[in-house]
């Protein structure tokens, strides 16, 4: 053949080799771009897991889950957490494959490298025994079968395993993807964290903080790294944010009891005391929590509404108590009767009888109502607060005081009798002037307890008093009487009668006037000419 | 109008015509050039003017700061309008570049342009390879994705190898020990101003010594020339529009994405360089860091030299040709082959 076809050949089929192969390359590797999966490297015995588990079909999702894991990313393969010795309470042959694994991979597993994070878990009340060491039994309401996907699926995150160890890391962190967007989603929290005795997640979802995040937080990358003291990369914070994410002055901890100073889902709400040697005072939790608030709050915003939301736990203990007064009055008087087992007492009725009306308003006011009004009060949740709160804790104790006229009482009858106002309010009271938001000009005009002319002193001897006995701190309490000197200005009183107050005000009464003659005119006067079928 | 320009710029216009029309219009094109295999060294001289272009607008948004780089290439690539047309248009036109710069090489090879008097020539264009390659590799690097942080680090690290001279190459190429915010900007200025300079540059001088030889013509062809202008020209037009219809389907059809974000604590598992390097890449994976790097040095200046060792190791034109083909031929195979494993085994 002759050079020059030889040349033109040589050319035509290298430039063809070359394009095709190179553009290939190139394809491919633009491809890679396009998603984030990490490159994965499946050890021995792992491929050998993940070969017979898709053979047999067993829970093969979780290998899709795994590999998209950090662990797969990092090498961590099946055995590492699921290595077993033959004496392991767990342990476990593979039928097919005859491999000894570890049914359970513990706390204890995980702490082979995450030891720090399963420490702090383990000190946080999230592991505390309580339901065990207070239990009253309520299965013998509820038996023992519908505990088990009852109370325990979530109490078990308490659980002590065979090894010691406590607790269970997969609660938070869903296997085997451990992903830390599903570790911080509400929703994992409010798994638990839900329902009539503590709607957290409710609250929540009620907040701004909450609606911040259904708003945008489809947008932020929820896996965020928290650890390396950076500010909080989210606009509103969810759950885990506050109570564990760290920020340029807190470290993130897996010890939700870091931060909390007040102890208000228990049956009297008090300063936290847990782990005071390593975890300080409740006002050191106090200042973390702070410390997290102020990467969007402003200090004075922050302590104003941490302040009311304590004294809303200090007004529900007063509220408690006249619960309990009216319930040990009842069952001295023999009106109630605590459940009795073998010549014991099996109930307690300010705790946990169940069988008589004002017990169950006396266990629902703590563990269902008296929560939520506190728990709404702590995160932002103004209707647990009010409506599924106060509003119902008042409705109980109505209820439960009537009972006790229906019952023979003299003091309730006298007590359902007496029509003046002030009889709803049988307990000393906590207040604030003003409130957090701003300054309100007509609001505080309208309290009945507000006529009392020595309304505000009663109050702050109230509150000097919890001051007095460490349940307020100093600088709660000067922030307190900082309000109280400037009462008008915060009540807002004093700028009741500008005429820019006073024309709003009016406009709106005006309206309101007309408001009110149109339901008087088209409902309550209305007459229909038909007969109601009830008459002859 | 005429007059108004011809009173400013009092140059004399028959001249200037005839001139571009003795450069230009009329430049005499031998007749292989009508086959299309034989003419492929325009193809890299239209992607850099689209390079320059796209360039251009992406600096536009880019920032080179650790802390916004990645950001910003999302900003382009997600928010801004077209941004991710731009950056395909920018990504692929590198890559075909690349591609388009070896096919030359190859031609220039197989037909032995590269001989006596055009051993300068061949130098330059291996030298423009050379340039490209780095305007590649920083221009990946200003990403900032994990990969392309890690590519940089090791990629750089090689340059700590260089006897004498290395460590500081490394310094003043990092701006520090380690790939940071100095790398960055060091990068961008060299991505965008001394490299296209460079390349610019020798583009002008490469095509000047091409005009003055004339273009090589293999032997074999009937001999003769026709204008450059139509059929030459438009040959050009049909392939700019060809490449422009192409990177723009590429850049739809398989736009670059942004990977992870750089996180310089977080080594990854595998780190590799763009698929360009692959062959060096999977070398140096294969033997010894130093001993690799020096083949890899002998070998490179073997090609660059390759004009003057041709006739050293063949003294028969025959035998020359043949050991031309069966080298030019070994090498494209042995380069292929090492990117395909390289690609297959990530």
């Amino acid at each position: 053949m002759e050079q020059i076809k030889i040349q033109q050949w040589l050319i035509g089929i290298f430039s063809v080799l070359l394009i095709v192969t190179l553009m290939i390359v190139a394809t491919f590797e633009v491809k890679k771009t396009m998603k984030y999966a990490a490159e994965i490297d499946v050890d021995k015995s792992t491929a050998q897991c993940i070969n017979c588990h898709e053979i047999e079909h067993i829970a093969v999702t979780q290998i899709a889950a795994w590999e998209k894991s950090e662990h797969a990313v990092m090498g961590i393969g099946c055995l590492e957490c699921h290595s077993a010795e033959a004496d392991d309470f767990d342990a476990q042959r593979c039928p097919e494959s005859d491999v000894l694994i570890a049914r359970h991979p513990t706390p204890k597993d995980c702490a082979e490298c995450h030891e720090d994070q399963v420490n702090e878990f383990a000190n946080s009340k999230h592991a505390h025994q309580f339901w065990l060491l207070k239990n009253a039994d309520r299965s013998i309401l509820e038996m023992p079968i519908g505990t088990k996907h009852g109370c325990e699926q979530c109490h078990n995150i308490t659980t002590i395993w065979p090894d010691g160890s406590v607790g269970e890391c997969d609660v938070c962190h869903a296997k085997h993807s451990f992903s830390m967007e599903v570790a911080r989603q509400p929703e994992t929290c409010g798994e638990c964290h839900m329902g009539p005795d503590h709607p957290h997640i409710e609250i929540y979802n009620e907040s701004k903080h909450g609606n911040i995040f259904k708003a945008l937080g489809g947008d932020w990358d929820m896996g965020y790294n928290t650890t390396k003291n950076e500010p909080i990369p989210i606009e509103a914070p969810v759950c885990v944010t506050c109570h564990m994410d760290g920020n340029e002055k807190q470290p993130m901890t897996h010890n939700v009891s870091a931060r909390l100073a007040t102890e208000s889902q228990a049956t009297w709400s008090y300063r936290t005391v847990w782990d005071e040697e390593n975890l300080g005072s409740w006002e050191v939790k106090r200042d973390r929590m702070e410390s997290i608030c102020m990467s969007c709050h402003a200090p004075d915003f922050v302590e104003t509404y941490l302040l009311t939301a304590d004294l809303v736990n200090l007004q529900y203990n007063e509220m408690r108590r006249t619960f309990v007064y009216w319930t040990k009055k009842l069952t001295a008087a023999g009106i109630i009767d605590r459940l009795e087992a073998d010549g014991k007492f099996f109930s307690n009725p300010v705790l946990n009888g169940w069988d008589e009306v004002p017990e169950k308003m006396m266990y629902y006011s703590w563990h269902h109502e008296g929560r939520r009004f506190r728990h709404g009060a702590e995160m932002m949740g103004a209707d647990f607060t009010q409506w599924h709160g106060i509003w119902e804790l008042q409705h109980n104790l109505v209820e439960m005081i009537t009972w006790a006229a229906e019952h023979g009482d003299k003091e309730a009858h006298k007590w359902v009798n007496n029509n003046h106002p002030s009889k709803f309010v049988p307990f000393a009271l906590y207040d604030i002037p003003g409130n957090a938001w701003g300054i309100s000009t007509m609001v505080n005009t309208t309290p009945f307890v507000y006529s009392y002319e020595d309304y505000w002193d009663r109050v702050k001897s109230n509150v000097e008093t919890a001051y007095n006995n460490g349940v307020l701190s100093e600088d709660q309490w000067e922030l307190w009487m900082k309000r109280y000197e400037n009462l008008d200005h915060y009540l807002g009183v004093k700028y009741k009668d500008n005429p820019e107050v006073k024309e709003a005000w009016n406009m709106y009464k005006e309206r309101d006037a007309i408001d009110t003659k149109a339901f008087i005119k088209e409902a309550v006067n209305l007459k229909l000419p038909g007969k109601p079928f009830g008459a002859k | 109008m005429k007059i108004w320009i011809k009173e400013r710029f009092p140059i004399d216009y028959a001249k200037f015509i005839e001139i571009t029309e003795k450069i230009f219009i009329k430049e005499p094109i031998p007749l292989h050039m009508k086959k299309w295999v034989l003419a492929m060294g325009t193809t890299p001289f239209i992607l850099f003017p689209i390079q320059i272009l796209t360039g251009i607008l992406l600096a536009f948004y880019f920032i080179p700061s650790p802390e916004m780089a990645h950001e910003s290439v999302r900003y382009i690539t997600e928010e801004v309008r077209l941004g991710f047309w731009v950056r395909g248009f920018h990504h692929w036109g590198a890559n075909l570049m690349i591609i388009s710069i070896f096919l030359h090489m190859m031609r220039v090879f197989f037909t032995q342009s590269f001989r006596k008097p055009r051993e300068l020539n061949w130098i330059l264009g291996f030298t423009l390879l050379g340039l490209v390659m780095t305007i590649s590799f920083t221009g990946y690097s200003l990403t900032y994705s994990q990969v392309s942080y890690w590519a940089t680090t090791v990629g750089t690290n090689m340059m700590a190898e260089m006897p004498l001279i290395g460590n500081f190459l490394l310094e003043l190429l990092r701006g520090g020990p380690d790939v940071t915010a100095n790398t960055l900007t060091r990068f961008y200025t060299l991505h965008v101003w001394l490299l296209p300079l460079a390349i610019t540059l020798l583009i002008v001088l490469h095509i000047l010594i091409l005009r003055l030889h004339g273009v090589s013509e293999p032997e074999g062809f009937k001999k003769g020339y026709y204008a450059f202008y139509p059929s030459h020209f438009h040959k050009i037009i049909i392939v700019t529009l060809f490449l422009l219809s192409f990177i723009s389907l590429l850049s739809v059809a398989l736009p670059p994405g942004i990977g992870e974000p750089a996180d310089p604590l977080t080594t990854p598992l595998h780190i590799k360089p763009e698929w360009y390097f692959f062959p060096i890449f999977l070398f140096l994976k294969w033997v010894p860091l130093n001993i690799g790097l020096l083949i890899i040095g002998l070998a490179i200046m073997g090609i660059v030299f390759w004009p003057f060792l041709e006739p050293l190791l063949a003294k028969k034109e025959k035998h020359r040709t043949i050991l031309n083909f069966i080298i030019g031929a070994v090498t494209i195979i042995t380069l292929i082959t090492f990117t395909l494993i390289q690609t297959y085994t990530h």
